[in-house]
């Protein structure tokens, strides 16, 4: 167990600790007031007299002196860790020496890790403009008209799950592991397990063709793994489609066409994230699709 | 009714604690409060920029060394020798009884003098400010002569020149001990 | 020093030219001057006179927004006075923040506050982005200013990871090493993605040497990293929070039936 004490004051991981109990903590926060919104919804007590916006308070002093209170908390807070924890300096560059391990920024180490399942370009490039561009277009696909400007999942709750899986787990459970889970040689410790900047493990992993006993650099071998993704993100794409087609579904209609394809493309591709994660650990797979240009 | 707007009246109505001490003065505890909580945050920003300022003024320096040594007596022939004008920004100079060092300031706005062997006098090329061969000044805009650092004799014959200490020729130090060495 | 005295020397400052000329508000508590604290200041001003009763609630708001914008002006502050004793040098740079930790007076406080500030304000800054997801404000009206909000938080890691570079320390060299290699895997424009030979793009004439300003983490790297971090990344995200928070004010706080 000295090791997880040893890990938890390294470098910069206090404040990875503290990121994980300030989410926690919010994200309780968010559910209760959720959780209570619906209730109040159920019993027919909505809008609650406070919220019907209709009681205004003067900014001065009230709002004024409520930040000016958060700001005085935030100050003592950083002064306090300032004060008592030094940031951290290690040795003078040196391009001879590479660290073991070398770790990106806690807030990157989410993508980090994704480099253990997927090739530089997609980790480093691909995924987070998918989550730059996928983020932006929440307000666009986002069609539901409930649960604007007050807590609720009743009302929300494909956003709210979807959201939760991608921030909260994807996110924020990856930047933990790669934190904390992750040591010398970028291979998985427990935390109490002594880093061992010798240790191999050995892991061999295949492709999809060769599960089937075909040659993934082939050119049979990368049709069939390119029909796999592309089947993947088809059937992934229109059995929905269909279903809410046959239901008449006034989402599919209110959702039209364009944003029916975006909000599927970013879902698949998110749920393709974790499927692939998920393949590698308990399947040994490397690559879903081999091409003499990229491999997926 | 705002329920946050809440009374502005000072805290204590107790007439008959009042009665008891009328020197005292009565704060009651919102006022201590009041006063109290701004008083500190006073204080906090006080120490802010007190601190601020303070940053201002560093604790080491990374500048050239002010006390270092410049050879033997021995190598110094009569005159004025440049040997450390371009390291140390000082002339080294040698008469008949005694060996002093100039530092190559110019007394009006800090320039560095050239020394003018053929005319015997050191020139400053800023505004034309000029001194003997000993520091005096004698023309241009210089209201004093050249400074002189105090140097110091090793028992081996070394001298050491220590810039911390400066002799000002117009109120004649240049004769106390320390400004020169005697040969 | 009685009561008498106290309010004649007030009534005295209160009235003088100067005072007024400075204060254009009476400081009492009647509804006037409330409202002209508000908007008789250049830094209040950025709030609307009244506010929903329910939207003060640190429940509703968490104040991650607000808390974030605080700690951006304090490592803005902070960094400044970090300037005066840094030189952005691959010879001095490490060795300037060891001089501001044990020699410069509240050198040590500025630079520990400075890092962790930094980290607290990527922090705040997702958290802020979870709540506003949660209370569903990015919703019509309001599409834009979620989307300038995720280009902000672009800018925040950005401004960290940039940050990281400067102490030069094998901490900073590295986690940029790793960073910008991810660049030089972009498709077409990094010499290691896919099709980015074809395209003719070698190290030294791909999107990584324009990062960094050559084919290594070098001198240029550390100066580009400093400008970016000090200049051009601070200057680009004051000019996107003052859309951001003109947005709130134009489009009203979230929640109000």
């Amino acid at each position: 167990m000295s090791n997880i004490i040893h890990i938890l004051f390294l470098k910069d991981n206090e404040a990875i600790a503290l990121f994980g109990i300030i989410v926690i903590f919010f994200v309780i926060v968010a559910f209760r007031e959720a959780i209570k919104n619906d209730r109040l919804k159920r019993e027919g007590k909505w809008p609650p007299e406070e919220q019907s916006g209709k009681d205004k308070v003067l900014a001065w002093p009230f709002l004024v002196r409520k930040e000016f209170l958060v700001a005085i908390f935030v100050m003592m807070g950083v002064l306090i860790w300032g004060i008592v924890r030094n940031a951290p300096l290690e040795e003078f560059a040196n391009a001879n020496v590479t660290p073991n391990p070398s770790k990106a920024p806690w807030y990157f180490l989410g993508l980090q890790e994704m480099l253990v399942y997927f090739d530089p370009w997609i980790a480093g490039v691909l995924f987070p403009s998918l989550i730059i561009v996928g983020l932006m277009a929440i307000p666009y696909i986002d069609i539901n008209p409930k649960g604007n400007g007050y807590y609720t999942f009743r009302e929300r709750k494909f956003a709210v799950s979807v959201f939760a899986f991608g921030f909260l787990f994807l996110w924020v459970v990856l930047i933990i592991v790669g934190v904390f889970f992750r040591g010398t040689g970028w291979l998985w410790y427990w935390p109490w397990q002594e880093w061992d900047p010798h240790a191999i493990v050995a892991e061999t992993n295949y492709d999809f063709t060769q599960f089937i006993g075909i040659d993934s650099k082939s050119l049979l071998g990368s049709v069939i793994g390119g029909s796999v993704v592309v089947m993947y993100y088809f059937l992934g794409m229109a059995i929905p489609y269909a279903i809410m087609r046959a239901k008449n579904s006034g989402t599919l209609q209110k959702l039209g066409f364009i944003r029916y394809m975006v909000v599927a493309f970013l879902f698949w591709s998110m749920i393709g994230l974790t499927i692939k994660i998920f393949l590698r650990l308990v399947f040994h797979l490397k690559y879903a699709w081999v091409t003499p240009w990229f491999n997926i | 009714m705002e329920a946050e707007n809440k009374s502005t009246n000072s805290g204590t109505t107790d007439k008959v604690a009042n009665n008891a001490c009328p020197s005292v003065r009565r704060v009651g505890r919102r006022k201590f409060m009041y006063y109290g909580g701004w008083g500190v945050i006073g204080l906090f920003i006080a120490s802010v920029l007190g601190s601020t300022v303070r940053f201002f003024f560093p604790r080491t320096l990374f500048e050239p060394p002010t006390m270092y040594t410049i050879g033997y007596l021995f190598e110094y022939a009569q005159g004025v020798s440049e040997r450390f004008k371009q390291l140390r920004r000082i002339w080294v100079v040698r008469e008949v009884d005694k060996l002093y060092v100039i530092g190559a300031k110019c007394t009006h706005l800090g320039c560095t003098p050239n020394w003018l062997a053929a005319e015997g006098k050191f020139k400053c090329p800023c505004h034309g400010s000029g001194f003997t061969p000993d520091g005096i000044n004698i023309e241009g805009p210089a209201p004093r002569p050249l400074e002189r650092f105090k140097v110091t004799l090793a028992e081996d014959g070394e001298i050491t020149v220590d810039e911390g200490t400066s002799f000002r020729g117009e109120r004649r130090e240049w004769d106390k001990p320390g400004a020169f060495i005697s040969v | 020093m009685d009561k008498k005295s106290d309010a004649k020397i007030k009534e005295v400052v209160t009235s003088s030219q100067i005072w007024k000329s400075i204060f254009r508000r009476k400081h009492d508590d009647t509804k006037r001057s409330r409202v002209l604290a508000i908007v008789g200041n250049f830094f209040m001003h950025l709030h609307p006179i009244s506010v929903a009763r329910h939207a003060l609630a640190l429940k509703f708001t968490w104040c991650m927004g607000g808390v974030t914008f605080l700690l951006f002006l304090f490592l803005t502050l902070g960094g400044v006075l970090l300037m005066f004793y840094y030189h952005p040098t691959t010879g001095e740079a490490y060795w300037d923040i060891k001089d501001l930790h044990y020699s410069v007076p509240f050198g040590k406080i500025l630079r520990n506050t400075h890092r962790w500030g930094g980290h607290l304000m990527v922090i705040t800054v997702m958290v802020h982005m979870f709540r506003v997801f949660m209370t569903g404000s990015y919703k019509r009206p309001r599409e834009f200013n979620w989307a300038i909000g995720v280009i902000l938080l672009v800018f925040t890691l950005l401004l960290s990871f940039t940050g990281y570079l400067l102490t030069w320390d094998q901490l900073g060299m590295w986690a940029i090493t790793v960073g910008t290699n991810m660049a030089r895997a972009t498709p077409f424009i990094g010499h290691e993605g896919p099709f980015g030979e074809q395209l003719g793009m070698t190290a030294h004439n791909d999107v990584r040497f324009a990062l960094l300003g050559g084919s290594v983490v070098g001198a240029n790297a550390l100066l580009r990293a400093y400008v970016w971090h000090c200049i051009a990344i601070p200057l680009i995200v004051t000019f996107l929070i003052g859309v951001h928070f003109w947005r709130v004010r134009k489009d009203g706080f979230s929640g109000s039936l």
